[in-house]
């Protein structure tokens, strides 16, 4: 595999960039494989490389019914932070967010990974009260955070609504370290990385079964490319993980539901980072092209469809007039909608199924990007080692039996439920 | 010729929600106010009261001339087969009237107010500018009066001012 | 998305309030609690579930819809449906 350097930049350059190599193998499936990751998104394709390089693990395939980075890979917002205030959370957040730090670096692959800042307003005094025992939370456990008064916010977005009547900003946390990286490029570098070590992507393959042994043990995957056995076998399929466990009879705390975003046409550069409004459901970056990138809360009915309606873009785009009036000036490019796997305590799942040989990483809620990096270490070396990565041993499936939820939003699926 | 658009908040009128007990029909509630009520999102009307359905077994009534007292009264012919509640003063009532009286409110709602679709007689529960209201069609001039929850009454006026420009307040007192 | 309530006909999902899946019903005992609470078919297709029309006549209604499509199927007082 080509190094990417300045080197092979230049060398490049001199025959027209017309000599490039692929970035990764697009692989036929074997017979069999020491594990099969089904779900070809950032998650599962993390996994594989983490499977390969930390555990030496190399007979791994990933399975992925459409193209790699196809799914929720290429409709999320892009958001990296790690500002988490609760046990259980905030170390896996933070290794996320050290994964990230170091990700190209180890990748040799520019995930355009840029740590511009992510600013939370706040609106009352009760909820910088809560910003403060949250950024001291996060202070207490080794993660920046700073919160800023009115005049802090000002300084770093002079342009967002200070004193308007309903919601005046009050002040803020801020998390520096905080940022956005390219969706796209995450899901390559990973894909690079994994392929180079052995393992085959293998696209355009949909699980449509599993293997069982005599004793219920998981021992393949059935597909539409014919019937691959594998020793372990690691589901990352946010969004259908519901689908796919049910076809071990398995029913999860998790339902699908619809998060829409929207992108606006390019623009000169204007936020300073990562903006969330404290009072409404609304939050904005602008990508290094310079749409400006927004979303909101998610629909809150059950979808597959990857789509929203109306009502949701009506108050994604009230929030974003209410904060930022300077937008009402920008031409939306366009919107689209991503299916969230929300489970009943907001938190995700990183655990072994109760079948043998089954492992599930599920429930990312509308967080799972940020998570990426953390999500497929910690499950590589659940499915290598058979115990939980000591960042994420609070992602229990049976934490919702036990009682030992994670609730920090507060809600899940449904706010009025948990 | 049309009259011109015209925006009034009908002055001393009574209201009063009833919702059938379980198992009563409009039939029975009809024998003891003697109007029928309509069993859909309708009126209907004698010279006492106006009776809008806005769900099943339930009614808004409203009195032109009524008292203070009039649920009251309302209650007790309906005594055990219905539960009668004072929206007086929780409800204003503003009638919308004259030229272009449907254009306007159909800015601001989610159903269809056409002539053909909401004729006179016909009421929805819905909302206005994200307003909740009790909608109906008093005639064909065309007169709609909107039922809505008077804290909300300085919001709508809001609304319509932005949404019928050049048009003059609600020319009586709107709270 | 709309949906037909059967008292007021054809409304903007707006005017709706959602709360799940109408499969689960409320066992008798704390037996089953975890199930009723937690755990969901979540299906991919047709889906039957309640929504309150908060903005309208302020019944609860069972609405068939199709989770993959958003189209609806038809919809009926949650008071009397069969569960």
């Amino acid at each position: 595999m080509t190094r990417f350097s300045v080197f092979s930049l230049a060398k490049n350059a001199l025959s027209g960039h017309r000599l490039w190599e692929r970035t990764w193998r697009d692989a036929a499936p074997r017979d069999a494989y020491d594990v099969v990751i089904v779900g070809g998104g950032g998650h599962g394709l993390a996994t594989a490389y983490y499977l390969a390089k930390e555990h030496g693990v190399r007979s791994v395939a990933v399975v992925e019914k459409g193209w790699i980075g196809g799914g929720n890979a290429g409709r999320n917002t892009t958001i990296i932070r790690s500002n988490y205030e609760l046990e259980g959370n905030a170390a896996f957040y933070e290794w996320s967010m050290k994964l990230w730090e170091g990700l190209e670096q180890d990748l040799n692959y520019n995930a355009m990974v840029s740590q511009r800042g992510v600013l939370n307003l706040c609106h009352s005094d009760a909820q910088r009260d809560a910003y403060a025992r949250r950024g001291n939370a996060m202070r207490m456990n080794g993660v920046d955070a700073e919160l800023l008064d009115k005049e802090g916010v000002r300084r770093l977005a002079p342009f967002l609504d200070f004193d308007q009547a309903r919601f005046p900003i009050q002040g803020g946390m801020y998390q520096p370290r905080g940022g956005t990286a390219r969706h796209d490029a995450v899901v390559w570098g990973y894909a690079r990385g994994a392929s180079d070590r052995g393992v085959d992507i293998i696209q355009n393959c949909e699980v449509t079964g599993f293997l069982r042994g005599a004793d219920g043990r998981i021992t393949g995957v059935e597909t539409t490319r014919g019937v691959i056995a594998a020793g372990r076998v690691g589901v990352a399929v946010a969004g259908n993980s519901s689908r796919v466990a049910a076809m071990v009879g398995l029913r999860l705390p998790i339902e699908s539901h619809v998060l829409q975003a929207f992108v606006s046409e390019a623009l000169k550069p204007v936020l300073p980072g990562v903006i969330t409004f404290g009072a409404g459901h609304f939050y904005v970056s602008q990508s290094d092209k310079g749409g400006l990138v927004f979303g909101g809360d998610i629909d809150g009915y059950n979808s597959y469809a990857s789509r929203g309606n109306l009502p949701v873009v009506e108050d994604v785009c009230e929030g974003g007039m209410a904060i930022m009036p300077m937008i009402g000036r920008a031409r939306l490019l366009r919107s689209w909608g991503g299916i969230c796997d929300m489970t009943m305590d907001g938190s995700p799942i990183i655990d072994r199924a109760p079948v043998d040989g089954l492992y599930l990483n599920a429930g990312w809620c509308y967080g799972g990007f940020k998570a990426t990096p953390a999500s497929g270490w910690c499950f590589a070396h659940l499915i290598a080692t058979d115990q939980p990565h000591e960042t994420a041993t609070r992602y229990r499936l049976d934490r919702f039996a036990t009682g030992h939820l994670i609730d920090e939003k507060g809600q899940g699926a449904q706010p009025n439920l948990h | 010729m049309a009259e011109p658009l015209q925006i009034t908040a009908r002055g001393k009128v009574a209201l009063a929600t009833v919702m059938a007990r379980k198992g009563v029909d409009a039939a029975a509630i009809g024998a003891s106010l003697g109007l029928t009520p309509p069993t859909g999102p309708l009126t209907a009307q004698d010279e006492t009261m106006t009776l809008i359905g806005v769900g099943p077994g339930a009614w808004l009534a409203i009195s032109e001339y009524g008292q203070a007292g009039w649920a009251a009264m309302l209650g007790g012919k309906l005594a055990g087969i219905a539960s009668v509640s004072d929206q007086t003063s929780g409800y204003i009532v503003l009638r919308v009237s004259g030229e272009g009286a449907g254009d306007l409110l159909q800015k601001g709602a989610f159903i269809d107010l056409d002539r053909t679709a909401f004729g006179v007689g016909a009421a929805a529960t819905t909302v206005i500018a994200h307003i909740g209201v009790i909608l109906w069609k008093v005639d064909d001039a065309p007169t709609f009066d909107v039922a809505l929850f008077r804290s909300f009454a300085d919001s709508f006026r809001d609304w319509i001012a932005a949404s019928a420009p050049g048009l003059a307040a609600p020319s009586s007192p709107v709270r | 998305m709309r949906l037909p309530c059967p008292f007021c006909g054809d409304r903007d999902a707006s005017e709706f309030v959602y709360r799940g899946d109408a499969a689960p019903v409320r066992p008798a005992t704390s037996e089953g609690f975890y199930d009723y609470v937690y755990l969901r078919e979540n299906p991919a297709g047709p889906m039957r579930e309640h929504w309150y029309h908060a903005q309208g006549c302020r019944n609860w209604l069972v609405v068939t819809r199709d989770t993959r499509t958003h189209e609806v199927f038809g919809a009926v007082l949650a008071r009397g449906a069969a569960q």
